[in-house]
């Protein structure tokens, strides 16, 4: 049976400015994403992230399109939707002058429900080994993203809106804030993530949207992602690589980002594997070995104008 | 829960309350201890002296015969144009109301929350207006132990009058500042626009007081401060009309505030 959409996108579009000076931060957006499914939206700063969820939770209106939350209009149903998403900013700013606790308290009674989401609060607060006795001008930006995960996480929503959400923890705890969304996953509960950490996006998520100038690229399960037709081969010849063989790989149009250096080549391969394997029998192959590219890879083939991964 | 933003926010606001409040009420105190100082007669014989120009810029229109009195004293040493520094606390406190909150990026994790604009608005012009009222009390507590510890004869009534006028005043120009400030959105800007909003009502009062009988005259009935005059107050007491305009335009300043807020977007 299908999953149902938690968010759906229309042609979602958000414009700045007026006239000459009107520059498109997101263009059409078109998404979906599913129950129980960890999103990861992907691209670099200024893409659209930000924007994208901004719009989602009704911080900032939409030029053209729409979208829906729980089968309801962001617009029209906001308070609804929002009693049931947690939020995390990218850029989190909070009370400077309260206490962790005071916060905690504060939005547990914004959301009606001081006493089970305290409690909640203080069993996440332990596991990300958070202090919340201390006034947030005296926390590290770490324990403060921690914070932001507490108060977005406390009254266990069932989507968690995420932006950029392990910048700045230190890696025990990014391990834990893993653990903490496969868990969600587990549960049936769905969690938009943007992020520009691609192994991040590649260890938690399902799915990955891949966004660039305002601009969605490409949406993948993060395994159809992996699979795109080049790979790294990395060539370890006994002697120096024949000249031959080196005319035969520079002019092959398979082969790109070739580099040769002395009985070593390392190059990027799209397609199948035996016209290469015909090449390399021109000298003694002492070592190799194929990579699969990494998301980075993938990234980086997404963004290198007209070259697009496969 | 309905209530909690306007709970937080006195929360995170009492302290300065408490400032700014006993502040103001040394003020007042010391003005309050002087008047055993002087002869009020000849308080009014030296301003008598004074160009009416220098009077209006005081504050003091041509009831001269009010400032001869212990509460015209008063008045004029503390409520008189000297009040342009109780416009300080209220601006301070309609910036609050959207514009720092934006400027420190804390209304996106707010409205992130089951909570409409509007009621965010509400519950904090709310607890702010309480925090002014709390201003005032204790001016008016000042002034009490001032008369107490100086044992001068002063119609404590009409000084209450005074003071409690602060209120409507305060809060116009709290409900000011929060719809500039929600229009523009940036803080340094809206914070210019309402200091020279506050400057140029100082001087249009100014040259309508100065103009007194001459075709120029009506320019002073477009200061708001032209309906705050401790003067007045002081011969007529509480001027109704005056403060029910002070609370009606507070209440549409309001409304606007909640109409544009609920249609634009939240800044970062």
């Amino acid at each position: 049976m299908a999953s149902a959409s938690v968010i759906e996108i229309s042609g979602l579009s958000k414009t700045y400015g007026s006239g000459s000076k009107q520059t498109a931060a997101l263009r059409n957006l078109n998404l979906n994403v599913q129950q129980g499914e960890i999103f990861g939206y992907l691209g670099p700063n200024g893409a659209g992230k930000t924007t994208t969820i901004r719009m989602l939770l009704d911080l900032i209106r939409p030029s053209s399109g729409s979208a829906s939350i729980f089968g309801m209009d962001i617009r029209d149903h906001s308070v609804e939707i929002h009693r049931r998403i947690g939020f995390l900013p990218g850029e989190l700013s909070l009370w400077e002058g309260r206490t962790g606790q005071q916060i905690i308290h504060y939005v547990a009674s914004v959301r009606g429900d001081t006493k089970d989401i305290t409690k909640q609060a203080e069993e996440l607060a332990q596991r990300l080994q958070l202090d919340t006795s201390k006034r947030v001008r005296d926390l590290s930006s770490g324990n403060k993203r921690k914070l932001g995960l507490v108060l977005a996480m406390m009254h266990s929503p069932e989507l968690l809106v995420l932006d950029e959400p392990t910048n700045g923890l230190d890696p025990l705890v990014q391990q834990t804030f893993h653990e903490m969304m496969d868990e969600y996953r587990d549960k049936g509960k769905t969690v938009f993530l943007s992020s520009h950490i691609l192994s991040e996006v590649q260890a938690i998520c399902d799915r990955a949207g891949i966004l660039r100038d305002g601009d969605l690229k490409a949406v993948e399960s993060i395994e159809k992602l992996m699979n795109v037709e080049f790979h790294w081969v990395d060539v370890q010849f006994r002697d120096a690589v024949p000249e031959r063989l080196a005319r035969q790989l520079e002019l092959s149009n398979d082969i790109s980002d070739l580099n040769i250096n002395g009985s070593r080549v390392k190059m990027r391969l799209v397609g199948d594997f035996d016209p290469l394997l015909r090449m390399l029998s021109e000298g003694y192959v002492k070592d190799l070995r194929v990579e699969e590219p990494s998301l980075e890879d993938i990234f980086l083939a997404y963004y290198s104008d007209g070259r697009e991964a496969r | 829960m309905i209530g909690s933003v306007f709970l937080e926010t006195y929360k995170q606001t009492w302290k300065q309350m408490v400032y700014w409040g006993v502040g103001l009420a040394a003020m007042a105190l010391m003005v309050v201890l002087m008047v055993p100082l002087f002869d009020m007669q000849d308080v009014k014989d030296l301003l008598e002296t004074f160009p009416p120009i220098i009077l209006a810029m005081v504050g003091i229109g041509k009831e001269l015969e009010i400032f001869a009195t212990n509460e015209g004293f008063v008045a004029m040493g503390f409520f008189g144009k000297s009040a342009l520094i109780f416009a300080v606390y209220p601006v301070v406190m309609g910036m609050r109301i959207t514009a720092n909150e934006e400027d420190a990026g804390t209304m996106d994790v707010l409205l992130s929350l089951p909570v409409q604009r509007a009621r965010v608005i509400v519950e904090k012009f709310l607890a702010y207006s309480v925090s002014i009222v709390g201003v005032v009390l204790l001016i008016y507590l000042g002034m009490q132990l001032g008369v107490s510890i100086a044992g001068v004869d002063l119609d404590v009534a009409r000084l209450a009058e005074v003071t409690f006028y602060l209120i409507p005043l305060m809060v116009f120009i709290m409900a000011v500042t929060m719809l500039i400030a929600v229009v523009v959105r940036r803080r340094s800007i809206a914070l210019g626009i309402v200091t020279a909003f506050v400057i140029a009502s100082y001087m249009l009062q100014t040259i309508g007081a100065v103009a007194e009988g001459t075709v120029a005259e009506p320019i002073g009935s477009i200061s708001f401060l032209t309906y705050y005059n401790a003067g007045d107050i002081l011969t007529e007491g509480f001027i109704w009309p005056h403060i029910a305009g002070f609370v009606v335009v507070s209440a549409v300043l309001l409304l606007a505030s909640l109409y544009q807020y609920e249609r634009r977007d939240i800044a970062v």
